[in-house]
């Protein structure tokens, strides 16, 4: 069933995986849904596809190097589990059976960031740095929980690999209105103009992002929120135009370690492009095992929770 | 389009084609300036002819076909053996490999790579990852309704490898009968000899508590290679097949034989004489 939505609604990212992968089935013959024991959400491809679903038990490297045999074979699999464990467990055979032949093999998952209270051993942190080495993989991170299923339906015509990072997916807010943007991967979107600075974020944290322009509005600061969801290819030429039309102020805002993800995307970019900023400032992890709590009494703990958003982006505002 | 069938060989002729095989191999070694690695080539020499000269489906004219039987490489250092017997049955020229093997922008190199040459089936070398691959295929096989086989050729010494049980585990799973892992049991490691730091038995006894049906040859019997091909369930079976065929590393010449020093080498010109006289002494032992 397809899933209907409403803008600012809560609706689960899995669920509409769930059902886009089963609506996907139907018009792709070759596409396989593989998953290590986390296949809650694929009940209705499994039970539609039976023959072109396969739970591999726990088993993570072996899962991602069965489905580079099946995209040898002409088939375009896509592997369903949890972040943490496929891009580290996986992670060399991510490298070398995926992306060193350059297979349409899709890792989609959960649990980017310091989300789901499971401790640092079920946080991927260090995930978009690693994916982000990887000659030949495009690296997605999504918050909109619609946003996931047209990534999906868009990588079915890609001819290699693609990495599609989610937060917990059982509840997120939906963030723009159907047809509002023109969604295409590597290219950033502008989810709020504004001509003061540029928040850059991506997944789970475009929310608090929107929240912090909407706050910094009632002080007559304008905020340019961007959801750079693709940080491979980044979208060099959005990064331009943004320093351009907003003072040269960027803030960047991840749920991922600091160093080694957007926020490094982005400064790749400002250097090598000659590009001058008048303030730079990153938002993210620090090096630490993060420990327990709620997602957001985490954020707030690590420094970079709505409040170090707003204080942030005052800085900026103010060079 | 259907794999065109022809003669099949007999024991005695794929006893030849393994002798010229390991012949082309060290007159390589003795060429290449580098390390190649002979050891465990010498060792799959006579599975890589029965499975290429007899066991496998292939179309060397045409590599896409969907019927042809696959043939994953796990044991990617020795992929010179097996483009050494590709070109032996028609896939490649021997001088191609012999003249540009290792160097800069060759098809050839020392671990198989997909994008460079097309021909084989996929790029291995890190040990371990073949079996998932080959289970990739076999799967793929079973979901189209095709009855090809899916054959993967590993060192025994790479079964240390958690990542090949796990496959192991879902092939029984799924039941792939059309899956054929071969294990080149040469009972040696890069820098010691099996059961010496890694205890390894009871070796079949571990593949039969997975669920495979298992078959012992002894890996340098063309005659019970054959018969193990032979006898082979049908690719509609339900349990996979795994060929354990005990070698020896550096089988054929007998300073190598059982050298840790050979697991990779290279020759100079008066050990190349050395072992091409090894390797004829050897075969006409076995022709008396």
């Amino acid at each position: 069933m397809p899933v209907t939505f409403t803008f600012g609604e809560m609706l689960s990212a899995r669920s509409v995986i769930g059902s886009t992968l089963a609506e996907l089935g139907a018009q792709y013959p070759n596409l396989w849904v593989l998953t290590p024991d986390i296949g809650a959400t694929l009940v209705e491809f499994r039970d539609t596809y039976p023959e072109r679903f396969l739970d591999v038990g726990l088993a993570e490297q072996a899962c991602v190097g069965v489905a580079a045999g099946l995209a040898y074979d002409g088939n375009i699999p896509v592997v369903s589990g949890m972040l943490p464990f496929l891009s580290m467990r996986a992670l060399e055979q991510i490298r070398s059976d995926v992306c060193y032949p350059n297979l349409p093999v899709k890792i989609i998952g959960t649990h980017g960031g310091l989300v789901g209270n499971g401790g640092s051993t079920h946080y991927a942190v260090e995930d978009l740095s690693l994916m982000c080495s990887l000659t030949n993989m495009t690296v997605t991170s999504i918050g909109d929980p619609v946003m996931v299923g047209e990534i999906l339906r868009q990588s079915m015509e890609m001819t290699g690999p693609i990495y599609i990072r989610l937060a917990v997916g059982k509840k997120d807010m939906v963030l723009y209105e159907p047809g509002q943007h023109d969604i295409k991967i590597g290219k950033g979107i502008v989810a709020r103009d504004g001509t003061d600075v540029t928040l850059f974020t991506h997944g789970t944290t475009v929310a608090q992002a929107l929240e912090a322009a909407q706050e910094l509005k009632a002080d007559g600061v304008s905020v340019r929120v961007v959801d750079m969801f693709t940080l491979k290819p980044i979208d060099a030429d959005l990064i331009r135009r943004c320093a351009e039309e907003t003072g040269g102020r960027f803030v960047v805002l991840e749920d991922h370690l600091a160093y080694g993800g957007l926020a490094s995307r982005i400064a790749d970019v400002v250097a090598d492009s000659g590009i001058s900023l008048t303030s730079f400032e990153r938002l993210g992890i620090p090096q630490v095992y993060a420990g327990f709590g709620e997602d957001e009494q985490l954020r707030n703990k690590h420094g970079y929770g709505l409040s170090h958003t707003v204080a942030a982006l005052r800085r900026a505002v103010a060079k | 389009m259907a794999i065109p069938e022809r003669p099949r060989h007999d024991v005695a002729e794929l006893e030849d084609l393994a002798y010229e095989l390991r012949r082309k191999l060290l007159l390589l070694c003795g060429t290449y300036e580098g390390a190649v690695h002979i050891g465990g080539d010498l060792s799959a020499a006579d599975i890589f002819t029965a499975l290429y000269h007899y066991g496998l489906r292939v179309d060397p004219t045409d590599i896409t076909n969907p019927e042809r039987d696959r043939f994953v490489l796990s044991k990617g250092h020795a992929a010179v053996c097996m483009y050494i017997t590709m070109s032996m049955r028609g896939f490649f020229s021997y001088e191609g490999i012999v003249d540009t093997y290792g160097q800069l922008d060759s098809a050839y190199g020392m671990h198989p790579c997909k994008v460079q040459l097309p021909g084989v089936e996929c790029s291995t070398g890190s040990l371990g990852h073949g079996l998932p691959l080959a289970v990739g295929m076999a799967m793929s096989a079973r979901g189209r309704g095709e009855d090809h086989r899916v054959f993967c050729l590993l060192g025994d010494g790479e079964t240390g490898e958690g990542s090949v049980w796990e496959a192991a585990q879902i092939a029984r799973s799924n039941e792939l009968g059309n899956l054929v892992a071969v294990v080149d049991r040469n009972r040696q490691l890069m820098t010691s000899f099996a059961e010496e730091r890694v205890v390894f038995e009871p070796y079949p006894d571990k593949w039969a508590a997975f669920g495979w049906n298992v078959v012992q040859v002894d890996g340098h019997d063309m005659a019970s290679l054959v018969q193990a091909i032979d006898g082979l369930p049908a690719p509609d079976s339900r349990r996979p097949t795994v060929i354990i065929a005990e070698t020896i590393k550096g089988k054929g010449v007998d300073f190598m034989e059982r050298n840790l020093a050979w697991h990779a080498g290279s020759l100079g010109k008066d050990d190349l004489e050395r072992a091409l006289a090894a390797l004829d002494a050897g075969r006409e032992k076995e022709l008396v």
